[in-house]
C-alpha cells in the first residue's frame, strides 16, 4: 500500500501525529473524571499523560496488525489541540479495525469528532482497505452513542453485565460500519504539501 | 467459586454424565456428519479424532480456574443411548461469566431434549456454579441452535457481520446471554 500522506485536512480541522509540545494541551482533558470513565489507562495528573504521550507518539502508521494510529485533532485556525482519534489494526486476515476517540469537553458539542472519525474511516477503508470498522462505548455514554449513529454504524451488540469495569457492572455497545456500507464524505481531502508539518 | 458437580445430573428424562472411553462410536455416530460439523469449529471428525476429543472430555468435568470447561455426554434415562454433549464454560472468575454449547445426533432432535439438558447446565452455572452471566453462541444461519437459546430464556445480544473469517468465509454470528436475575425469575415464573 502506498504510504499514508499525513496530516489530513478536513473543513476545519488538521489531524496530524502527536508531538511532545502537547502535553499540556493533552492533559488538559485527559485528567478529567469524566474522560477516565471512559478510557482504557489511567492519566490522573501530567506525569501519567506524559507516559500516555509517549505511546501515542509511537502511534504512527499501521505497519502489521495490532498496530494503532493515533491522530491529534487540531483546529485549522489556532492550531488548538481539542482532542485526539485512533484506528487500531486488531485483524489482518479478516480486515478488522477499531476507532476510538477523546475530545476536550470544552470543545464537544460542535461536530468535531464526526469530522475527525468521518475522516479516519476514509483512511481505513480507502487507504488501509480494512472490511469492517467497529468502535465500542459505554452504555451510558450518550454523546458517543449519538455520534456512531450519525455516521451511519449499525448496533451490532448490547452487552449488559458481561464484565467489571472499575468496580462496577459494565454495559457495552458496539457499533461497526463494512467498506461498502461507508458513505464517503467529498470534503475530506490530503493537505496540499505545504501545510504538511516538519 | 469452583465448582465440581456431583454425577450424573439428572433431568426429567435425561441423564448428564462425564465421558468414557466407551463413548467413542457413538460420539463418532454424529460428529462424522457433515451438517453437524457445519456450525462448529471443528470440521467432520474421523474415529481417531473422535477417540482423541472423547479423551479430553473424560477430565473436563469441573471448574477450577478460568478457562475450564464441563463437557457431559447427555443420556436417555430409558434406554442408556448418547444423544449428544452440552457444555459450561467459565470465561471469567472476576466478572462471573460463562458460556454454554451443545452438540446433538441430528437423529434425536425434535423431542426438546436439548432444551432440557441445556436447562441442566444453566441451572448448574446460575446454581451451585455462581455464575452472573451466561453466554452462548451460534452462527447467525443455525436456526435451530438461536431458537433453542430463546427457549431458554435468553436474550440476543449481539449480531455481528463480517467481523471474522469462519471456514474461508465472511462469519455472521448471534450472542445470546442470561443473567443471573434472569434466570431466577424464569425459574420462580
Amino acid at each position: 500500500m502506498s504510504s499514508l500522506s499525513l496530516p489530513i485536512g478536513t473543513d476545519r480541522l488538521i489531524l496530524r501525529t502527536f508531538e511532545r509540545a502537547d502535553l499540556d494541551a493533552l492533559a488538559a482533558y485527559h485528567t478529567l473524571p469524566s474522560m477516565q470513565r471512559y478510557v482504557f489507562s489511567r492519566t490522573r495528573d501530567v506525569a501519567e499523560v506524559a507516559g500516555a504521550l509517549n505511546i501515542m507518539r509511537s502511534h504512527v502508521s499501521l505497519q502489521r496488525p495490532g498496530d494503532t494510529l493515533t491522530l491529534a485533532m487540531t483546529r485549522q485556525g489556532d492550531k488548538k489541540l481539542v482532542g485526539h482519534v485512533s484506528l487500531h489494526w486488531s485483524d489482518a486476515t479478516a480486515g478488522q479495525g477499531e476507532v476510538r476517540f477523546c475530545i476536550n469537553p470544552a470543545h464537544a458539542g460542535q461536530g468535531y469528532c464526526r469530522e475527525a472519525v468521518g475522516a479516519v474511516f476514509d483512511l481505513a477503508f480507502d487507504h488501509f482497505r480494512i472490511h469492517r470498522v467497529f468502535m465500542r462505548s459505554d452504555g451510558r455514554n450518550h454523546h458517543s452513542i449519538k455520534l456512531m449513529q450519525q455516521l451511519g454504524m449499525r448496533l451490532e451488540a448490547h452487552y449488559r453485565e458481561h464484565a467489571l469495569f472499575q468496580g462496577e457492572w459494565d454495559e457495552e455497545l458496539h457499533f461497526a460500519i463494512l467498506d461498502r456500507e461507508w458513505q464517503r464524505s467529498a470534503k475530506v481531502s490530503d493537505l496540499p504539501p505545504r501545510h504538511r508539518v516538519a | 467459586m469452583a465448582l465440581y458437580p456431583d454425577y450424573p445430573i439428572r433431568t426429567e428424562r435425561l441423564l448428564l454424565r462425564p465421558f468414557t472411553r466407551g463413548d467413542v462410536d457413538a460420539v463418532f455416530a454424529y460428529r462424522r456428519r457433515e451438517d453437524v460439523a457445519r456450525y462448529l469449529f471443528d470440521v467432520a471428525l474421523s474415529r481417531e479424532e473422535c477417540a482423541l476429543a472423547v479423551q479430553q472430555r473424560i477430565s473436563q468435568v469441573a471448574l477450577e480456574a478460568e478457562g475450564d470447561k464441563i463437557i457431559l455426554a447427555v443420556e436417555l434415562a430409558e434406554s442408556g443411548a448418547l444423544i449428544g454433549e452440552v457444555s459450561l464454560i467459565w470465561r471469567s472468575v472476576d466478572a462471573r461469566q460463562g458460556e454454554v454449547g451443545w452438540i446433538f445426533d441430528p437423529q434425536y432432535h425434535g423431542h426438546g431434549y436439548a432444551t432440557e439438558a441445556a436447562n441442566a447446565m444453566l441451572d448448574l452455572a446460575f446454581g451451585p456454579g455462581d455464575i452472573h452471566r451466561v453466554a452462548a453462541r451460534c452462527d447467525v444461519r443455525n436456526e435451530a441452535s438461536w431458537r433453542l437459546m430463546e427457549r431458554l430464556g435468553m436474550r440476543r445480544e449481539a449480531h455481528f457481520r463480517e467481523h471474522a473469517l469462519f471456514k474461508s468465509q465472511w462469519d455472521e454470528e448471534f450472542i445470546y446471554a442470561l443473567l443471573w436475575q434472569e434466570w431466577r425469575a424464569l425459574r420462580a415464573g
